[in-house]
This record gives C-alpha cells, structure tokens and sequence, in this order.
C-alpha cells in the first residue's frame, strides 16, 4: 500500500476574524492516508478540524509542515483533491447532470464522454430520472448524493469530505452513511471524511484521528477492522469491533471536551 | 362553481363553461393578476371619460381620448404605409419620434449593460477594482441624470451624442453597483466549489458569479432601465432635436395638449412592453427556474 496523503509536522495559527487574537489551529500534525483507505477525523468542536480540510483542499495557505498528495505539495486548490463541503454546494443555476458533469467540463473533456460518465455516476448515488432537476427540486439527502457524485466523476486522487451530512435530518444521515460505504466499498477511493459525530466516524472509517481540543493535535489513532460488506446500521448494535470502537473514540473525545470546559 | 350556475339555464351553462374554457387557457392565478392590475387603469380610464362628459377641467388641460387618438392619426397622416414609417420618412413624424427615441434607448442599453456588468463583477470579486471605482459611482449617483444636461449640450451639442451620454450615465452606474452587490452576496462556497474542481478565475466568473448575480443583474436591469428612459425623456426635452420628449416638450410649446398626452401613454407602453416580453422572460428563464428567489403567490 501507498500513502495518498501525507501530511508532515503541520501547524497553523491565525488572527481571528472579528477580536484579531491569534488562534493557533492546528500543532504539528502528521498523518499518512493510504490509498483506497477511508479514514474519519474527529474531535471536539474547534479543534481544527476545518482548518485542516481547508489547509488540504487548498484554500488556505500554510507556513509550517508539509502536505502532499501523491509526493506532491499542497499549493491551492486543484482536481486531484474533490471537496464536499458542509453546505449545499452544488450550483443552484446547473441541473442535476450539469453539476455532476462540471468537474470534467472545467477539464475540457469533450462532451459526449462526459455524458457518458455522469449518467455512471447519476445511477451510482442513485438520482436516475432526477438528472434535468435544479437543486431547489432536490430534497437536502438528494442534494448531498449529488454534490458526492460530482466530486467523484471528476475522479479526483482523494476526495475531502468535510461533514457532509451535518445538514440533513437523521432518517436521511443513516442512508447517506451506508451509501458512502457502499460507495466506497464500488470505487475503492482515497477517502478523508470531517465529522463531529463518534458513531459516523467509527461506522465509516478505516482508521479514525481523534483529535485533542484546541489547538489540535493529532490525540490518537483508532483501527477499525470492520469488512464493508458488514456495514450496515441494523447489524451495528451486535457488532463488537463496532462497539469497541466507538466506546474509544467516544472515551477520547469526552476528555478534549471535558478539558475545554474546564478551562 | 359552474354547478349552480349551470342551474339558472342553458345561457348560464353557456357562460360557465366559457368562463371555465377562458380560466383553464389563461391560469386562474394569471387571470386573477390581470384583472387586479388593470382596476387602477381603469379607475382612471373611468375618471377622465367623466371628466370629458362634465367638463369639470376644460380641454386645454385634459383633452377627450378622441382628440389624443386624433392627434396620432394627424401625425401620421402623410406617412405613407408601414414601410414609410420603417424607413423613418420625413412625413411619419410619429414613428419618427418613436424609433428615434427607441433607437437610443436600444444603444444604450447595448453598451451601459455589458459594461456596468462587467465592471460590476470585477469590482464585486475584487477588492482593489472596488476601490478605485465606488468612490467615483458614489459621486455619479450623488447627482441628478438631468443635471449633467447643460454640460453635456455644451461639450457635444443638441443632438444624439448628448442623449446617448445622460443615459450611459444613468444606465452604466446603476447596473455598476447592482451587479457589484450581487456578486458580494453569492455564498463563498460556491466559488470554493469551482475552484477545488480545478477551475480557473474564468470559470468562477462564468460559472459562479454571473448565474449567482442573476437576481439583482436583473433588478439593476430593471432600475437602470426604467431611469435610463426618464433621463433620456429630459435629455431630448432639453438637448435632443427628436424622438418623444423633444415632440412632448414641443407639443406643450404650442399647447398642443393631446400630443403631450400622447407622448406619455406612448412612453408608458413602451417601458411595460419592455418589462413584459424582456425583462420578465428573462427572469423567469434564470433566477425564478433556478429557485433563487420566491414570487409571492
């Protein structure tokens, strides 16, 4: 196996935005992600966890540590990185197709290739008979599926997930979640998935980071050797890495949260 | 509904189902807006027909609907067919009028729109463009279209150069600043999204900006268009030699009332024609089918 992703001594500080006092985000973070490896990062809220995503989509500029994908150093956004953000991103001007097909238009790829790739893709996150549809016409899970499958059509190295599914309510989630996993389980992609949620993070990932409280430090690594296949909501409550798992991780957040109150 | 009527006779039958066949064509919530829009007009359609049966005003200050219709006929009576009026003969003095002032509202239009939205999305997505230009539109907005009127007839003379500057006045600041705050208010993530696809500044300007400004491109559309026709309205009165405010300001000259009349309905019709096959297409093509802004039902 590969590393995909290597993130080398990282830290970040910056003025906050309203009160201009330094915030220092992130401490000397190291982490490798494997290809083909779908790894959560979680940890109390402001631990940095956005910072990072942003850091390694590169829409933030950072001075200190290395971050590469493929041995190549973050320097801005680019392709090999697919980002699904928190919100609804998908272009509320572009149908269902459009958005999904977008990534390959910036690419140039001629047209009736893209078409054939998005419809792929459509069927894959399940939104076939929805594709001329405007995202106002989606419901939030159909918008989050498409905003998914946009990231992926444009085959990206590793696609950044920053809590995609806080937005939706949470008969939905649990859908979306084991759609993810059956998504990775058919594609085999390179996955770093940003959540605040214990049970998402120890139901979807390889390997989860759990982060410390601000500033974030990388607290400890959790393995989480559950088969794809045996993913499913319904089976969770009898599994017992599951249950491990998430006792753990659950055990490490409580104390980052338990320390920031205190303080 | 139609059961009740359908009860007082075959006639009733008749009406109901005419009433239904008229509702299901046009759209009962259409008709309705119709219907709604049309009282005001016809309030004062009611009011000045009373005013030519009791003569509470006389003539010379609000002239019958006979002589206005007359005035337009005397107009063009020696225009010689559709095709004189399209080749703006000397004797359609109507049409002349019309298309002369249609005619520079289209040029200006065709220049002050492109570029107040292209200087507007520049100045909307960076900081520096903004700052050189929203002092000096600060300062082109502080003041009357019409008050550059002197000005503009000393520096290009009575004529269509001075029409065409008031009104790229008017046109280019205002869609300026409604395209710059429309980009201001596009969701960041948006332009996030383009970028981390791999997309270029062109891109988000094509893809994110423009669509996501739609809403208040329109608006400014819509302002700049409805002030651009005021100002070019006291531009001709003042410093044009045609199109229908120099022939309304003429026409009060002569106290020819009913040409002034004229003059202004034609003008009304005009601007509403634009708003409707225009202006309100392009809304409902873009913004209304994108679900970026609700229309009260």
């Amino acid at each position: 196996m590969t590393a995909k992703l290597v993130v080398e001594g990282l830290s970040h500080h910056y003025p906050d935005e309203y009160t201009g006092i330094d915030v220092h985000a992130l401490d000397d973070i190291s982490l490798e992600v494997e290809e083909g490896e779908l790894v959560s990062v979680v940890g109390p809220s402001g631990c940095g966890k956005s910072t990072l995503l942003n850091i390694l989509a590169g829409l933030l500029p950072y001075r200190v540590g290395t971050a590469t994908v493929d041995g190549i150093r973050i320097e801005g956004p680019g392709p090999d990185r697919g980002v699904v953000f928190q919100e609804h991103a998908i272009l509320p001007w572009r149908t269902v197709n459009k958005n999904i097909g977008h990534g390959l238009e910036i690419k140039r790829m001629p047209r009736d290739q893209i078409a054939k790739r998005v419809q792929e893709f459509v069927n894959l996150v399940g939104l076939a008979g929805f594709e001329d549809k405007y995202p106002h016409e989606l419901s939030g899970g159909m918008k989050q599926r498409c905003a998914v499958a946009r990231t992926l059509c444009a085959d990206p190295v590793i696609m950044l997930m920053d809590e995609p599914f806080a937005a939706v309510d949470a008969q939905t989630r649990i859908t979306l979640q084991e759609e993810l996993n059956r998504i990775a389980m058919a594609t085999k992609k390179t996955i770093l998935f940003i959540t605040h949620s214990v049970d998402e993070a120890a139901f979807l990932a390889d390997r989860c980071f759990v982060f410390s409280a601000r500033p974030g430090r990388l607290k400890a690594i959790v393995d989480i050797n559950i088969p794809r296949g045996d993913r499913i909501w319904s089976d969770m409550n009898a599994n017992a890495d599951f249950l491990a798992a998430r006792d753990e991780i659950l055990k490490l957040v409580r104390e980052e949260v338990s320390v920031a109150t205190e303080e | 509904m139609s059961d009740t009527i359908a009860k007082e006779g075959a006639a009733g039958g008749i009406l109901a189902s005419l009433s239904i066949a008229i509702q299901t064509r046009i759209g009962r919530q259409k008709l309705r807006k119709i219907i709604l829009g049309s009282i005001p007009f016809l309030v004062l359609f009611v009011l000045w027909q009373m005013n030519t049966a009791f003569e509470w005003l006389p003539a010379v200050f609000i002239p019958p609907l006979g002589d206005v219709l007359g005035a337009a006929i005397t107009l063009q009576e020696d225009c010689v067919g559709i095709g004189g009026a399209l080749a703006m003969d000397n004797t359609c003095l109507l049409t002349n009028h019309i298309f002369s002032s249609i005619g520079r509202v289209i040029l200006a239009a065709v220049i002050g729109l492109p570029l107040g939205i292209g200087a507007g999305i520049l100045a909307g997505m960076n900081r520096t463009v903004s700052r050189y230009l929203e002092p000096v539109g600060v300062f082109a907005n502080s003041i009357s279209g019409i008050a550059w009127i002197p000005l503009a007839i000393v520096w290009f003379g009575v004529g269509w150069m001075t029409t065409l500057f008031i009104m790229l006045n008017t046109i280019f600041w205002l869609m300026f600043f409604n395209a710059m705050l429309g980009v201001r208010g596009v969701a960041k993530v948006y332009e996030q999204s383009v970028l981390t696809m791999g997309g270029s500044r062109w891109d988000v300007i094509r893809h994110v900006y423009l669509p996501g400004a739609m809403p208040s491109i329109i608006t400014g559309m819509r302002i700049s268009l409805g002030f651009g026709w005021r100002a070019l309205i006291a531009a001709e009165m003042i410093g044009g030699d045609s199109g229908l405010g120099f022939m309304i300001f003429v026409s009060a000259e002569e106290f020819k009332i009913e040409e002034v009349f004229l003059g202004v309905i034609i003008i009304s019709l005009i601007y509403m024609a634009t708003d409707r096959y225009l202006l309100a297409p392009l809304e409902k093509w873009t913004v209304e089918r994108w679900g970026l802004i609700w229309k009260p039902t």
